[in-house]
């Protein structure tokens, strides 16, 4: 039996979850939301991980019922994120893991939601499209690494929602990309956006520039609303990163597609994911906002298998990176 | 050669050497960004943290000593909430 905690701070979400042997015992989060308009910086959102920290930890302990002694190893998020909340976050890590003498285990985010979809939806060899506010990646595994097929070339597609969701002066709460799902939903007269594919992978930057730039004059005129905008917005950057990932999973023979990161618990993308799938024989999986969206328990969980095939990272080595590429971990939990 | 760094030293005692060590050891392991140009010691003497700063300007070295008390405060705030250390 391992027990595992796990420590995420690599943006504005702090979370602090328990896993055992592949339950997870607890996994509570404290969200950093600025004014609507406005995106977090680093230096803001490591004050809110400092402020957060230790309430997340009691909780987490808490609806564990997990007293120290019952933990194994303790796991932080390593990177990649914003160095600053990256920073904040480890230290505690690093102090309890000494207060409570257990050994550490330095995490990859992107590999923490990889395993947190394998775990939650029991896919077992998936196609991985990896949607975030910091990454678009679609990912096949071979050899003992997650290998990177395709990504974007610019921006990831959650800071493309999240910066257009700041022209609306949407709320950020609980994200900006849940808001302009709900307003999606009443939209449906279509703009044409530009849809920049090339090969495997896909480019947001100018889909934005031009939306940005265009919005305001489309909605005083009343030609659109912010609904259709939305609308317009989700269905083009949701078919461009279905165009990718089905190449990918034709190329791998594949039939499980998962998908994980922020965006990936809005419904219209699982949806139009879904209708691909189905028409290949392939199954979806994909899980809700609990484990999506930057969690404790997805730290936990990565770590756990990074435990138990033998891994820990002594005390100086638990630094954090600004960049870390998910194809640079050696997966030497699978086969 | 003239001297031309700002130096600071900075004492700060703990309950036990157990927990000045602890400290130690969270906040020896993140370098100074490199641009920043402050470099930091730590070094434990009995149950208190001695820190020796170096800055080449007064900002950089506010700046370095700011972020050191930002993260010594949650150190500290943890070992008070989850503290004291196991035998
Ligand atoms: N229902 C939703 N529909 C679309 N986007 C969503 C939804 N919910 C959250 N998001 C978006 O997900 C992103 C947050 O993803 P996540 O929690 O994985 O954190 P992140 O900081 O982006 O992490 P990463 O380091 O993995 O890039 C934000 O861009 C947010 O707007
Ligand atoms: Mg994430």
């Amino acid at each position: 039996m391992v027990v595992a905690i796990g420590f995420e701070g690599s943006a504005n979400k702090l979370g602090v979850g328990i896993v055992k042997d592949g339950v997870v015992l607890s996994n509570p989060r404290h969200t950093y939301i600025t004014p609507p308009g406005q995106g977090f910086l680093p230096k803001n959102t490591a004050q809110h991980h400092r402020e957060h920290a230790l309430e997340v930890l009691q909780k987490a302990l808490d609806e564990a019922k997990i007293s120290p002694k019952d933990i194994d190893v303790v796991c932080y998020t390593k990177g990649p994120g914003m160095g600053a909340p990256l920073v904040s976050t480890a230290i505690v890590a690093r102090t309890v893991a000494q207060l409570w003498g257990k050994p550490m285990i330095a995490v990859n985010h992107c590999i923490g939601h990889i395993e947190m979809g394998r775990l939650v939806t029991g896919a077992e060899n998936p196609i991985v499209l990896y949607v975030s506010g910091g990454n678009t990646q679609v990912i096949a595994y071979s050899q003992r690494r997650y290998r990177i097929f395709g990504e974007t070339i610019d921006i990831a597609v959650g800071n493309c929602l999240d910066r257009f969701a700041r022209v609306l002066k949407l709320s950020n709460d609980p994200s900006p990309g849940y808001n302009i799902e709900q307003l999606a939903k009443k939209g449906n007269k279509f703009l044409e956006l530009p849809y920049v594919v090339k090969g495997m992978d896909v480019s947001f930057s100018g889909l934005l520039s031009f939306i940005e730039e265009k919005a305001p004059q489309l909605l005083q005129k009343g030609e659109y609303t912010p609904e259709d905008l939305c609308f317009s917005l989700q269905e083009t950057v949701f078919a461009m990163l279905i165009e990718i990932t089905e190449r990918a999973m034709a190329h791998c023979g594949s039939q499980e597609v998962l998908i994980v990161g922020g965006v990936g618990c809005n419904k219209r993308l699982q949806e139009m994911m879904e209708t691909m799938a189905k028409e290949r024989g392939a199954k979806l999986y994909a899980t809700d906002e609990r484990f999506c969206i930057d969690n404790g328990a997805m730290i936990a969980q990565a770590g756990w298998e990074m435990f138990r095939s033998g891994q820990t990272t002594p005390l100086k080595d638990t630094t954090c990176t600004q960049r870390f590429r998910t194809d640079e971990v050696d997966i030497t939990w699978r086969s | 050669m003239t001297e031309k760094k700002l130096k600071v030293d900075l004492s700060v005692p703990f309950p036990t050497e157990r927990e000045a060590q602890i400290a130690c050891g969270t906040l020896s392991v993140d370098s100074e960004p490199k641009r920043g140009g402050v470099k930091k010691e730590l070094v434990v003497k009995g149950n208190v943290l001695n820190i020796h700063f170096e800055a080449l300007e007064a900002r950089m070295m506010r700046v370095g000593m700011n972020s050191f008390f930002d993260h010594l405060n949650l150190v500290i705030e943890t070992m008070e909430k989850f503290g004291p250390p196991e035998k």
